[in-house]
């Protein structure tokens, strides 16, 4: 807590302050559960780009491996040689580059659900995303994303967190779309106001605050939300972090970015939700054959970091941050099955979705959908047979205790849980009704919004 | 300076969170209960007052929305020659937009002089001088990438210096919306000639034109594989994002649908897009390609665009409700797209939606979108059609009633700093201090041409309000106040520019208000402002600036907080 700067010396170096200011962290975070108190983590992993599930978990037997043979004459997973698919079970393997997660999978640390999406999100990057983090599959109406209004409409938090959602990374995702708690941040080391005359910054940080104080418009706001986070990353982040258990993060800015979400965990901030972007994924063009290449590599790199996350957070008694967590790897959509002229893929539809979790069930869930063309949507793309808010649903009801279905995803019912994790069902609560936002950002009756947006 | 400083009040500790805490603890007098009184800061929190309710401010002088929207910031005297234009807002703004319309007429000499100063190499050479030297020869990784740090480094000067101000803006905006990657191993080598002969050159022209431009251009054709499309290997890649990005807007997309089920307008045209009009778009794209191949006489390695009619698909196709016949001349078929497309009143909607959204605010009263769209429509042949269009939008009375529906993004934050602060600073790659610059504003997200996916930077405050974009701003503005060449001479001369008689807390505020503003300001901003020049003391006394280092530190302070301030981020 005590920072070698003048300003940190100021700041961190008076007892009383890093006393009380510990001890409040602490109580918050990864608390037992009483008194309504969730302290469970959802972390949100976002393929941009439209991630090839078909090449991640993909079939090995069957009539199903000739039709993917024959569709992906170069791009295909072998079934030998040094790219040989890992078998998992007797119907699918993994991309070799998946190795790092098998142990994991192994484990049932690892819950696989093949041909997830919806109906209504096309084949448009850009409008398949929006639809998905508004969490309003259909249309894009909506100014609060999904994971918003379940951090504002979960009544079993604290009325305290030191930072309850964490965007890692250049710009906020349009699933925390409206929510002045979280805090955006690409690189810790980088986020302060250590800038400008030296002699008056601490002055000038206080005016600042002031001015953004002195009204309440989005932008001002907006800016004390900016000055709050740079103050917390400032009392909290002092020197380096080492990852615990030898975990080795990938060295690049997706590793670093899954680092800085664990280093936000062990901090004790309270973190609810975090969010982390790893794109690259649009792959029109040469991606690589025979299980090698450019998506290879990619892969290689989510594996590799999701292995070290789950790593890093495995510990035991106070420590054991993996049974508090939850982590979905998602996509906007996948891609075709047949591969392009370019050894590439297009733009397709039900996709892969991956639940990382100390409560996961482990196994492959969801209902494999087939690859004759038959049984293809739009005679192209494996057909979606789970709704991504199935499972987003079953994680919110049995891990974050929140039912509030009808308020995180307006207008969807039916709640039945696959088993992705484990946990205590709750009732579903479809209503839009009267939500009390205690902020007032979005008070008043939601019904008339949740008809605008669903109908 | 013995009068002592005043201890923060009680009121002051609770709301200012950890800062207070900072000016209260170098007191070093408070108690330590009142200490442990103050808050700890939580995103979420009871403590936080929270409501949404602020009235917006209301629109400034026209001169001022001028200066924020259609050019990047005000410098001192802009706003005081927009009053010169003409006898009310309707004649200076009509005299001001045709002025900036025409911009080969205004002289632009200091950006001349800056470009030819800077030593850039590259700014003039041609597409086949470009892919010779950054390409063909295989340079090392500082020489191929030249094109692109040079063009960048000359948007930063065009930015800040020129007088074709609305120009620049629009040049920023058809980026954004032909967006590519500049860093590619292959855009970045021609990035000049994208920068210069496809956004520039149409950014006021037909928007017809622009979309060919744009689909014949290496770094497009690169960028979404359409280089690589053949009949035998087709890839839709460039075709769905044409449809859904450049032209007709995901607005317009119906998603999974059979072509023959999507509606019909009243004139008998599709209502929208299906991916069958994607599908049947990429073939007619095929062998539109790119000189790239020594090996091939046929096709040569130019660089240029190029037909390979051995890849084309020739046989029929059905694009948005039409035919495409068999056997057509060459680059017919994708013309016939093109047509259809830059035709189409979807796409009128989604041009003039998105240049209402630049120019106006983030969403725009519908009523000027359609206006902009019919005149978009209507110019449809015109040479000039986008000048016309641009031009509806900023003399509608929409134009002159819209503030603070946007705010500025990174760069503008940045460009207009330095525009009202006059700055000289060296856009020179090379620079150790344009490196600094470089690097600490490519944290703030929005380093020019790196956008990585092909819809551009977000134009909508929903991505920019997050702490991220806002922290590393203040930090570059707050540095650049601060930053000295190798002699020690500030590149934003603070002192330089406050005259002799402007001494006290008070008249250095309102000096530099208007100055950077041109403007006045909220009263608890400006009272704000003032409290933080007077540390403490007779806001009205004179402040030893001519000879006091740390009262010129506090003086450069107070300019980054300005630049800082909720104030300098409306538009």
């Amino acid at each position: 807590m005590c920072k070698t700067t003048r300003r940190g010396f100021l700041m961190g170096c008076s007892t009383a302050i890093a006393g009380l200011a510990g001890a409040r962290f602490s109580n918050l975070a990864f608390a037992d559960t009483n008194g309504g108190n969730n302290d469970e983590l959802l972390v949100i992993i976002f393929l941009r780009g439209g991630m090839d599930g078909l090449n991640v978990v993909l079939p090995i037997d069957g009539s199903d491996r000739g039709f993917y043979e024959t569709a992906r004459p170069n791009i295909a997973v072998p079934l030998t040689g040094p790219n040989a698919a890992l078998p998992i079970n007797a119907q699918f393997g993994f991309h070799p580059a998946m190795s790092p997660l098998v142990n994991l999978y192994q484990d049932n640390k690892l819950s696989l659900i093949h041909a997830v999406g919806h109906d209504d999100v096309g084949r448009s990057h850009f409008d398949a995303m929006e639809q998905i983090e508004l969490g309003t599959p259909g249309t894009v109406s909506s100014t609060t994303g999904w994971l918003t209004r379940h951090v504002q409409s979960a009544n079993n938090l604290p009325p305290d967190i030191v930072m309850p959602s964490l965007a890692v990374g250049n710009l906020q995702p349009t699933s925390l779309l409206g929510d002045y708690d979280a805090v955006n941040m690409e690189d810790v080391g980088q986020f302060n106001l250590e800038t400008g005359p030296y002699m008056w910054r601490d002055a000038q940080r206080l005016a600042l605050r002031h001015l953004y104080e002195g009204d309440s418009t989005w932008l001002h706001v907006s800016g004390v939300q900016a000055l709050d986070a740079a103050d917390i990353i400032e009392l909290n982040v002092a020197g380096g972090y080492t990852p615990s258990n030898g975990a080795v993060y990938p060295s690049s800015s997706f590793g670093e970015h899954l680092r800085t979400v664990a280093q936000m965990v062990k901090l004790g901030l309270g973190l609810r939700v975090a969010t982390i972007d790893l794109g690259g994924w649009d792959t029109h063009n040469g991606q690589g054959n025979d299980g090698g290449g450019y998506f290879a590599g990619l892969l290689g790199e989510l594996a590799a970091g999701m292995e070290a996350f789950y790593l890093d957070l495995d510990g035991s008694g106070a420590n054991n941050y993996t049974s508090k967590m939850t982590t979905v790897v998602k996509s906007e959509f996948g891609r075709r099955l047949t591969q392009n002229a370019d050894n590439g893929s297009d733009h397709g539809h039900g996709n892969l979705m991956m639940v990382m979790s100390g409560n996961a069930t482990g196994g492959v869930h969801g209902t494999w959908p087939g690859l004759d063309n038959g049984q293809l949507y739009d005679g192209a793309d494996l057909a979606v047979t789970t709704d991504f808010r199935q499972i987003l649903a079953e994680i919110l009801i049995r891990r974050m205790g929140n039912p509030r279905l009808g308020v995180v995803f307006p207008g969807y019912q039916g709640y039945a849980p696959l088993g992705v994790v484990s946990g205590t069902d709750l009732p579903p609560d479809y209503s839009a009704g009267q939500i009390l936002f205690e902020d007032d950002y979005e008070s008043g009756d939601l019904s008339a919004w949740s008809s605008a947006v669903t109908g | 300076m013995s009068e002592p400083r005043p201890v923060p009040s009680r009121r002051e500790l609770v709301r200012g969170g950890a800062a207070t805490a900072v000016a209260a603890t170098a007191l070093a007098t408070l108690p330590t209960a009142a200490t442990a009184q103050r808050p700890s800061v939580s995103m979420r929190s009871t403590d936080r007052p929270r409501t949404l309710t602020a009235a917006l401010p209301a629109p400034p002088d026209l001169g001022v929305i001028v200066h924020n929207r259609c050019a990047f910031g005000p410098r001192p005297g802009d706003v005081a020659a927009f009053q010169a234009l003409g006898s009310d807002d309707t004649g200076r703004l009509t005299a001001w937009v045709d002025q900036q319309l025409a911009p080969g007429s205004i002289p632009d000499v200091d950006v001349d002089n800056r470009l030819s100063a800077a030593g850039f190499t590259t700014l003039g050479k041609s597409l086949t001088e470009l892919w010779a030297d950054h390409v063909v020869a295989n340079p090392p990784w500082e020489v191929r990438m030249q094109p692109l740090w040079e063009t960048r480094a000359a948007t930063w000067i065009r930015a800040v210096y020129s007088e074709r101000q609305l120009l620049e803006v629009l040049a920023s905006f058809w980026h954004d919306h032909f967006s590519v990657f500049g860093p590619d191993y292959w855009i970045g080598p021609v990035f000049v000639h994208y920068d210069r002969d496809i956004i520039r050159a149409h950014a006021l022209g037909n928007f017809r034109t622009f979309l060919e431009a744009v689909a014949t251009s290496n770094a497009m054709l690169y960028y979404l594989d359409n280089y690589t499309s053949s009949d035998a290997g087709p890839n839709e890649n460039f075709a769905r994002e044409l449809f859904e990005l450049h032209a007709m807007g995901a607005e317009n997309y119906l998603g999974v649908m059979s072509q023959q089920d999507v509606p019909l307008d009243g004139n008998g045209i599709p209502v929208g897009y299906v991916d069958g009009d994607v599908f049947e778009a990429t073939r007619a794209f095929t062998g539109w390609t790119i000189s790239n191949d020594s090996n091939n006489p046929d096709v040569g390695n130019t660089g240029e665009f190029h037909y390979r009619a051995d890849w084309h698909d020739r046989f029929q196709k059905y694009v948005l409700g039409e035919f495409i016949p068999s056997d057509q001349p060459p680059l017919k078929d994708g013309r016939d797209v093109l047509d259809r497309l830059a035709n189409h009143p979807g796409t009128a909607r989604h041009i003039a939606g998105k240049l209402c959204r630049r120019l106006l605010g983030d969403d725009p009263p519908q009523s000027i979108i359609d206006q902009a769209a019919t005149v978009f429509a209507g110019a449809v042949a015109a040479p000039d059609q986008i000048a016309q269009t641009v031009r509806t939008i900023l003399l509608s009375t929409e134009f002159q009633s819209t503030w603070a529906d946007k705010i500025k993004r990174p760069f503008d934050i940045v460009a207009s700093a330095l525009r009202a602060g006059q700055a000289d600073f060296p856009f020179v790659l090379g620079d150790s201090d344009y490196d600094s610059f470089s690097w600490r504003f490519s944290q703030t997200g929005q380093e020019p041409f790196t956008w990585r996916a092909p819809n551009g930077f977000p134009d909508h405050r929903d991505a920019w309000t997050s702490a991220s974009p806002r922290v590393m701003s203040w930090r570059m503005v707050n540095w650049l106040v601060d930053v000295t060449d190798d002699s020690d001479n500030f590149y934003l001369d603070v002192l330089a520019q406050t005259p002799a008689g402007v001494r006290s807390a008070t008249e250095l505020v309102d000096f530099w208000i208007d100055r950077i503003h041109s403007r006045t300001l909220p009263a608890g901003e400006r009272a704000e402002l003032i409290d933080f020049m007077a540390q403490g003391y007779n806001p009205t006394f004179d402040l030893p600036l001519d000879t006091d280092d740390d009262i010129q530190e506090r003086l450069r302070s107070l300019i980054g907080l300005m630049f800082m301030s909720p104030s300098f981020l409306w538009r």
